[in-house]
């Protein structure tokens, strides 16, 4: 390989938040016209690094060389003066804006008077070039995530950006999008650019990158090119251990169906259809996925199912009780677990973990009479989860807001898993991205988490984006696209092809039931 | 090499330890002492003659006395806001809260007196009942607007105090005007089977007592009761609250009549321990200074006892400063908001820790 320019060097990068240290002298350097990976599991440092060369973080030791000059890059305008763009895992854009007022948001340069026959040219220009079809006009809140995407990176392309970095910018999009994204990079970098992409999955390091930098717990363990490792040796270097990553059956399902959806119709919060006749059913033993892009319904189906959300129609039945339309409270009676997308939905930060994991049962023997609170016996399980769930904290009056991300989660877990009131176990799991966000190993726990419960007799309901976990955990996948459910497929007929399709809205229909 | 160069760096606490926080929190209220001192000498008295004499008042027992009968309706309010600010629910209605207390327990003697509907004995714990309903339903209202349409309950509440004041002034400028009182809007006496101190002839200790049992069931209510759990997670979220199953309305009612009801309870105080009759802003704000007085005490019910009749004492410190000092009034109340401004700064500050690295 020819000598190419370095474009950015990191040299000795610490920064330290209270009680964790982020980034331990990291070293880090991106060349002129490649793909650079920066993979590692959550909290291992890659976006603090990243955020740091963005100037959203300030270092508290360390040099930071752009172009050859030493740099000191204390805010994103420095950042974005050297030619630093940044795409956001949380896009930042403006919804009621056209596409154009985005990008020419906060630019100087564009003076008073604004010509927009001109700026939509330029961006045109860049759209054509690769390969995108999104119109400068078009209203943000209409754009898809992917499309969304694309108008981050128009932002950072249209201010000359020639380091550019992504944080985990697949995790929103079809198989398909992820596609388009890739080719779309190959031709910035081919263009003289670098871009650097944050990512834990290892087949998107395969698929793109010439390089990658692997961080584990704040350090940087190897530097390699792409062509030189392998997925496994990568595994193990981000780790720190082998993996094991496949699930085994134990029992057929059953043919008693737990849950029955019939014909579901349900408004979101603008008060649009967000799922539209949707009926489905999961028996005893059996993980039904629903695969979709975000937003097609899934979140509204499942809040419905949860007593969280009202139905405009249609009927919910768990082990044949009426439930349409009940509050929580009764559906929880029913045995059914929630595991909610977002962390701060369900854990109350100012309460203890022992408060956070009765949150459900509170109301019941043992761990009160109705009225008085046992606090001997509340302490008491509290200890037994926090073992066997393995959550890392003090103890279990300390506040949970003290607790780290994958604690959180593994409390949550303790919660509905084993703490449903009069139930043993679970009878329906319904797991909303359950491992979004999650490392490597924490995602491993709750996937078998999940197919132990499986296995003990509960129905599970697993929406994710993630096809990957789809396709490892299901027994039985259908695709939700606009609200319906466009196709079925049994485990036998599982392709990631054909589910894309669907996703996509492009195919329909699906095999036996 | 380069010389060292001390960077400050203002860091976020995690956790914020007891010990922090204790010593945080002495440290701006000695602040707001010397600020209200230098205050006090620029009005032209000296901050330390003024020192000693709020000082005097927890001294000398017959003011100390006062100070717990005029602390008790602060430190009453105050326990009932600790209960709905532990909600996230802005109860600033205390005042108009206490004045329905007030009308109640002044209808109850009303009604015994003209009507003769009850027997003398039971006409203590009427008032008290009617009073804690009165003040608990008139805060009920702003709860289920805000429960059930969303709006705002700092301005219900604020609102609804006037309505309350002005409410008590027409009635005893009107109906229930004494008529052999020359005319006076006062309401008539209260016959003594309706005063507090009927059982120990001083009404302070039956004040003291009423505010410890009342601290203790307030106590009692959030920590070992799945009610004051289910306070608690409202407060934190009502989304997760949603989650768990708690229902946000219900709890946010009871948690109203809750909140409300003590401040009945304090207004009842007011006309049968200290003034022993109903008139016109028989109450200088005490609801106001319960608001300062819960968070001065971070909503603790226990630490309200101590903080209320401090207060109650500041009011008594008032009535001697402007006798002995020829202070105005007001400079008590200057006093008092300079105490809460530096509070409130304390627990900011307490959140964060400044560390100074050489480098």
């Amino acid at each position: 390989m020819s000598e190419q320019e370095t474009l950015v060097e990191m040299h000795g990068i610490t920064k330290r938040f209270p009680g964790v240290l982020a980034n331990d002298n990291v070293n880090f350097s991106l060349l002129r016209g490649e793909v650079h990976a920066l993979l590692g599991e959550n909290g291992a440092g890659k976006t603090t690094l990243m955020n740091i060369l963005y100037g959203l973080y300030r270092m508290d030791a360390g040099e930071i060389w752009v172009k050859g000059r030493r740099v000191s890059i204390k805010s994103p305008k420095d950042a974005i003066k050297l030619g630093i763009g940044m795409v956001h895992q949380q896009f930042r854009l403006i919804p009621t804006h056209t596409v154009a007022e985005n990008i020419i948001l906060g630019l100087k340069e564009m003076g008073v008077i604004l010509n927009y026959g001109r700026i939509n040219k330029q961006l045109e220009e860049i759209i054509r070039f690769y390969g995108w079809s999104i119109p400068p006009n078009a209203k943000v809140w209409q754009l898809s995530a992917g499309e969304k995407q694309q108008v981050e990176l128009l932002k950072a392309l249209f201010r000359r950006a020639d380091i550019l970095i992504l944080d985990e910018p697949t995790s929103v999009l079809t198989p398909q999008e992820t596609l388009q994204l890739f080719n779309a990079l190959r031709k910035m970098a081919d263009e003289g650019r670098g871009i650097i992409l944050i990512t834990h999955k290892l087949d998107e390091v395969m698929r793109v990158s010439d390089r990658v930098t692997v961080m584990r717990r704040g350090k940087v363990v190897a530097v390699r090119k792409t062509l030189d490792v392998t997925p496994d040796e990568l595994a193990r270097l981000m780790v720190g251990k082998p993996l094991v990553t496949s699930f085994e059956r134990k029992q057929e399902s059953t043919a008693e169906y737990v849950l029955q959806v019939e014909n579901l119709h349900v408004l979101d919060d603008k008060g649009l259809p967000a799922v539209r006749g949707v009926s489905l059913r999961i028996k005893k033993r059996e993980i039904l996925g629903i695969a979709g892009v975000t937003g097609n319904g899934q979140q509204e189906l499942v809040e419905t199912i949860a007593g969280l959300r009202k139905a405009s129609a249609g009927r919910i039945t768990i082990d044949g009780h009426d439930v349409t339309n009940k509050n929580s409270a009764e559906v929880i009676k029913q045995g059914v677990a929630y595991i909610p997308p977002e962390i701060s939905k369900c854990i109350a930060f100012n309460m203890s973990v022992a408060e956070n994991l009765v949150m459900k049962t509170y109301k019941y023997p043992p761990f009160s009479s109705k009225i008085i609170l046992r606090w001997r016996s509340i302490k008491e399980k509290a200890q037994d989860l926090i073992q066997r769930f393995n959550i890392v904290t003090p103890s279990p009056n300390t506040r949970a807001g003290a607790l780290s991300g994958g604690n959180l989660q593994r409390l949550i877990l303790a919660r509905e898993l084993s703490l449903i009131p009069a139930h043993e176990r679970p009878k329906l799991i319904l797991a909303a991205y359950p491992t979004k966000g999650l490392d490597v190993a924490a995602t491993e726990f709750v996937r078998r988490l999940l197919v132990e419960n499986r296995d003990e007799g509960a129905a599970v309901l697993l929406v994710s984006e993630d096809l990957d976990e789809i396709m490892m955990l299901s027994d039985r996948v259908v695709v939700m696209y606009r609200g319906e459910i466009v196709g079925e497929l049994s485990r036998e007929q599982l392709e990631v092809e054909t589910i894309g399709l669907m996703m996509m809205g492009v195919k329909r229909g699906g095999g036996a039931a | 090499m380069k010389p060292a160069v001390p960077t400050v760096i203002v860091q976020k606490r995690l956790e914020v330890s007891r010990k922090v926080s204790t010593v945080t929190s002495a440290f701006f209220i000695m602040l707001s002492f010397l600020v209200s001192g230098i205050i006090f000498e620029a009005m032209g008295v000296s901050a330390a003659e003024t020192f000693i004499v709020i000082a005097s008042i927890f001294a000398s027992p017959s003011l100390l006395l006062q100070a717990i009968l005029r602390g008790l309706p602060i430190g009453l309010a105050a326990l009932g806001l600790s209960v709905a600010f532990r909600m996230n629910f802005w109860n600033i209605g205390a005042e108009g809260q206490i004045y329905m207390g007030m009308f109640a327990a002044t209808g109850v003697i009303l009604l015994h007196t003209f009507q003769g509907f009850l027997p003398s004995v039971l006409v203590f714990p009427a008032m008290l009942l009617a009073s804690f309903l009165a003040g608990g339903l008139y805060c009920l209202l702003p709860a289920i607007l805000k429960a059930k349409l969303g709006v705002n309950e700092v301005l219900t509440t604020l609102m609804m105090n006037f309505i309350a004041i002005l409410f008590v002034d027409y009635l005893v400028y009107g109906p229930w005007r004494d008529p052999e009182g020359f005319n006076f809007p006062l309401s008539i006496q209260f016959p003594d089977y309706a005063r507090m101190g009927f059982l120990t002839g001083q009404a302070s200790y039956e004040g003291l007592i009423m505010l410890i049992i009342f601290a203790a069931l307030v106590y009692a209510i959030m920590q070992y009761t799945t009610v004051g759990f289910e306070f608690r997670v409202v407060g934190e979220s009502p989304e997760v609250a949603r989650h768990s199953g708690i229902s946000y309305a219900k709890t946010l009612l009871l948690g109203g009549l809750i909140s409300g009801g003590l401040a009945g309870v304090a207004g009842f105080t007011v006309v049968s321990g200290l003034i022993g009759r109903l008139r016109p802003r028989a109450s200088p704000g005490y609801g106001y200074t319960a608001i300062i007085v819960a968070f001065l005490a971070t909503l603790n019910p226990w630490l309200i006892i101590p903080a209320g009749i401090f207060f109650g004492g500041l009011l008594v410190a008032g009535d001697v400063i402007q006798s002995t000092l020829d202070l105005p009034f007001a400079a008590v109340q200057i006093f008092q908001s300079v105490i809460f401004l530096f509070i409130i700064m304390g627990e900011f500050a307490k959140r964060y820790r400044i560390v100074i690295r050489f480098r």
